[in-house]
């Protein structure tokens, strides 16, 4: 899983030799990540071929299934449970191109983990770039190799998830604000919610971080915004070109992006890609703290009404207070990578529905935060961090083993209290993330 | 009304005239080895009221209901479908909006738990255009005691004893059918009674016909390969003063496979149970000993299910031929559209859906011995709604199992007096296609009854009480610790970027 663990966080100076001619020049850390995902790729497709027991994720058949609807011409959502804009079908549209050779076949329709494999790769030079700021290049190769040589992340795009696109549609976003150039910034921002909805809660972050001294890239030592300054040239000061730019061009990206969808699928778009995740229910068991309480909720929707208001109902509020508003607000300005980090992790630990696949929206930004973290440093908090984050999950695993594979009524108090755990573990590494993100100094 | 009443015995049992008295409408005869159908031709103008409005838009309606009781079956009443109580039906626009039809059914059956066809019925695939839609409709009902209670509220006079101690036999029945056509104006109540040892009896009723026949499979030289032979007594009742023999053959759809089959869950079942069907036999049935003249006629495997909506299967999942292979599975042939592969069975109104499935047996050389082999088909449990301890028991029905084989090229199977059409998977065949019926028996240790129950963990109501104080207890938790700490941020450094400490300490 998710494991902040990998590569110990030595200073450079400190790597046996070894290590560090591997991290000084950039290509034998990309080769071996790429022949990690070759080697991943090669051996999921003997596994499909000779095993009943798929390697594929069946996510990707549902994408392929989708491409191949919209390569005869017909609307993706025409395959049930495809809730991803058909922009991720488009992609994959070679998938559905046959030629009639077994193994140009195969390659064809391995092309959409290639494309998703590709990107984790984009996105590790992306973190690269965005950690060369702050230390040289092999260490910050060293802190990527925990993204790119990562086999859970290798496993999960050869799988076929598109969860690696997301992984590179952040890193280019935060790399672009990093980089300040607000009209690309705004693109992808917009293209990503489009993607995926959840990217949006870094808008407020990257809104924040873009004050006129950032953006004229001069340094803390200019800053000048005295605290006795009126609130309505506080307000007016706020309104600088660069956030007006920003937020105009990611919300006509978003707009112009759905209306093109609706236009070409109709409401089924919007059903599929939006509105389900408003009406749906997340009854089936998954780590989220509330998932036994929307069971109980959605199957007795108005007899079970006590005193108190159901916490289903204003879930939303915890989640987005902080991964909106409170994160954004005191973090964003002092480190805007590791801010995202705390609202990503907030939103996935707060969210009503999660999944292991969320835990990989997070990995990707956590070498941008682990160089100087807690966890590090304090190798006794570190461990003690990562065995929590491993047991809790671990118990809820088990649980729902017992459910899933042997019958076992274990929903409650089993599962209940493994979530809740697994949810404490999460929100007290937020807290030490949080904690350490207003400790450090500016990057 | 016309009553028609037969005896079928099996090939060889025959029963001579001279055992058989005919007096005054009455028929009596020695106790045999037989299944009993009764079939009763009403007239619409003969029902009550109610039930004519109610198919007075329906242009046809097709009631079967069968009993979880494993029974033996006899040629030529062979057809099988799952046990439970199916419906097929043709619906005018109005009708399938209304509850009228739910609500009848659920007069007359008791226990229906449909809404609306609209939202509860499935529709079968159309052969064209043209033809109106089929809609099915399939549910557990283990007995007819409701209907037996109905009808002789509704239908005999109060003094009439025989009439309600007929109904009171429908108990022992193993099937019922009713059948309405709007073409002929008339409905088919056809009720049989399992192969087992009964004296022959019947009495005539003044106002109607009753023919009585007692007959038995027979195979005359002339009989080709797709025909079935019938001969035996036939006796129009008050008509007649002794049996008449007589002998007729007729192409048959529905055939003996002579093999059997039984169906289990395994253990344990979680949330994903699957179905195993262990078959007695592989080789292909075959009207005749010698195989060599049908040689070209292919002839699969097929398991017909009618599961109910806290199970389904996943057409995708059956859709590997790797996997499917591994399962001893051909192919998913046939599966309800849509069925959804999320929601929980609390949230829905559809009744679930049918699947038919090619199976794969292990390939069978002439002259080889018959083997045994098995088939599992994967299932998915829904969430139920929670309940006191924990668990929800639900039922399985049997599915149909039966070989399907090509009949030769020009073949015609005409409508004959024992088989009926409409079983929600005919439809699915060619019209050539010959079922050759696996009899199902009930799995060893089981009950006796043709049904698998699944324990279905579900959410223990009894422990729920601290479900949502307890959550919302540790999200305010898990909130407070993170903005506590950002809380302590913000005083020590506020909201702005951070000096360096040289430039803070000013």
């Amino acid at each position: 899983m998710a494991s902040p663990s990998e590569p110990a966080g030595r200073t450079p100076s400190s790597t046996p030799s070894a290590v560090s001619s591997f991290f000084n020049r950039p290509l034998p850390l990309y080769l071996s990540a790429a022949l990690l995902r070759v080697v991943f790729l090669l051996y999921g497709l003997w596994q499909d071929a000779n095993s009943p027991v798929k390697y594929t994720d069946i996510d990707y058949l549902v994408f392929t299934d989708a491409a191949r609807f919209v390569s005869r011409g017909q609307s993706p959502y025409e395959r049930e449970t495809y809730r991803y804009t058909p922009i991720l079908a488009w992609l994959l549209l070679p998938t559905a191109h046959k030629t009639g050779h077994a193994l140009s076949d195969t390659a064809l329709f391995s092309w959409g983990k290639i494309l998703f494999a590709a990107a984790d790769l984009v996105a590790g030079r992306l973190l690269e770039r965005v950690l060369t700021k702050s230390m040289d290049a092999a260490a910050a190769r060293k802190f990527a190799a925990i993204w790119l040589l990562n086999p859970m992340v290798a496993t999960i795009s050869t799988r076929g998830s598109s969860e690696g696109l997301l992984g590179v549609l952040v890193m280019a976003l935060l790399s672009a604000v990093m980089a300040r150039r607000v009209m690309l910034a705004g693109l992808l921002l917009g293209f990503g919610v489009h993607f995926k909805i959840y990217p949006f809660i870094y808008a407020p972050a990257i809104v924040w971080w873009m004050d006129s001294e950032k953006m004229s890239n001069a340094g803390p030592e200019t800053k000048k915004v005295p605290t006795a300054m009126p609130l309505l040239n506080k307000l007016t000061s706020f309104i600088t070109p660069a956030r007006l730019q920003l937020a105009t061009i990611s919300l006509a990206t978003f707009l112009i992006l759905n209306m093109i969808m609706f236009t070409l699928y109709g409401p089924a778009f919007l059903q599929h890609t939006y509105l389900h995740h408003v009406t749906r229910i997340d009854h089936r068991h998954n780590f989220s703290p509330y998932n036994t309480q929307l069971y109980l909720a959605s199957a007795f929707p108005a007899t079970v009404s006590s005193s108190l208001p159901r916490i289903e109902s204003v879930a939303f509020l915890p989640q987005l207070a902080l991964s909106c508003l409170l994160i954004p607000f005191v973090l964003a300005k002092k480190d805007l990578p590791a801010a995202m980090l705390a609202q990503t992790f907030a939103f996935v630990t707060f969210n009503k529905v999660c999944t292991s696949q969320y835990f990989l929206w997070y990995m990707v930004l956590l070498p941008l935060y682990l160089p100087r973290s807690s966890f590090l440093r304090d190798k006794k908090l570190g461990v003690i961090a990562l065995s929590l984050w491993v047991a809790s999950q671990g118990l809820w695993l088990q649980q729902g083993y017992q459910l899933e594979f042997l019958g076992r009524s274990t929903f409650l108090p089993g599962l209940w209290l493994a979530s809740l755990g697994f949810f404490l573990v999460n929100c007290w590494i937020l807290g030490i993330i949080i904690g350490d993100v207003g400790r450090r100094p500016v990057i | 009304m016309r009553e028609r009443i037969t005896y079928v015995q099996k090939l060889g049992d025959s029963i001579e005239p001279s055992a058989v008295t005919v007096e005054g409408g009455t028929i009596r005869g020695p106790a045999i080895h037989a299944a009993l159908e009764h079939r009763l031709t009403i007239a619409l103008g003969e029902l009550p009221f109610e039930l004519q409005t109610l198919l007075g838009d329906t242009q046809d309606l097709h009631i079967r209901w069968v009993s979880t009781a494993a029974h033996e079956a006899v040629s030529p009443l062979l057809a099988r479908l799952p046990p439970g109580f199916h419906l097929f039906t043709t619906l005018g626009r109005a009708d399938v909006v209304s509850n009228t039809l739910c609500a009848t059914l659920g007069k007359l059956f008791g226990d229906i738990s449909c809404s609306t066809p609209a939202e509860s019925f499935t529709s079968l695939p159309k052969d064209t255009s043209t033809h109106p839609t089929v809609f099915q409709y399939f549910q557990q009902l283990d007995s007819l005691s409701h209907l037996i209670h109905y009808a002789k509220a509704n239908l005999c006079r109060e003094s009439d004893t025989s009439c309600s101690a007929r109904l009171d036999s429908l108990a022992k029945a193993s099937s019922l059918d009713i059948s309405y056509d709007a073409a002929q104006h008339v409905i088919r109540v056809t009720a049989l009674w399992p192969y087992q040892r009964q004296p022959v009896h019947a009495i005539s009723h003044p106002q109607h016909r009753t023919e009585v026949g007692i007959l038995s499979v027979d195979k005359p030289k002339t009989l080709e390969a797709h025909e079935i032979g019938i001969s035996g007594l036939l006796t129009v009742l008050g008509q007649d003063s002794k049996p008449s023999p007589t002998m007729f053959t007729f192409a048959s759809r529905h055939r003996d496979a002579e093999s059997s089959f039984s169906a289990r869950f395994f253990s344990p079942t979680g949330l994903h149970p699957t179905l195993q069907l262990r078959i007695s036999s592989n080789q292909t049935p075959s009207p005749s000993p010698s195989p060599d003249d049908d040689e070209d006629t292919h002839c699969s495997p097929y398991a017909y299910l009618t599961l109910p909506r806290t199970v389904f299967a996943d057409k995708y999942q059956l859709s590997d031929p790797l996997y499917l292979a591994s399962k001893n599975l051909t192919a998913l042939r046939y599966i309800t559209q849509p069925v959804d592969l999320e929601a929980p069975e609390y949230v829905m109104q559809q009744w679930g859906s049918a699947v038919l499935v090619e199976l794969s047996p292990p390939q069978s050389f002439r002259g080889s011995s018959t083997q045994q082999w098995t088939a599992e088909i994967p299932l998915h449990l829904r969430y139920l709604t929670p309940t006191q301890g924990g668990y929800s028991t639900i039922d399985v029905p049997y599915p149909a199992v039966f070989w399907a084989c090509e009949a030769a090229e020009g073949t015609e199977f005409p409508p004959n007096p024992f088989e009926t059409a409409n079983l929600g998977y005919d439809g699915l065949f060619d019209a050539r296609t010959v079922f050759w019926h696996v009899e199902p028996h009930p799995a060893d240790g089981g009950s006796q009854l043709l049904v698998n129950s699944v324990r279905v963990p579900v959410l223990d109501m009894d422990k729920a009480g601290w479900v949502n104080a307890g959550t919302a207890v540790a999200v305010m938790l898990g909130f407070l610790w993170a903005v506590w700490k950002l809380v302590a941020v913000y005083l020590r450094e506020g909201y702005g970027a951070r000096v360096e400490s040289e430039k803070k300490t000013q």
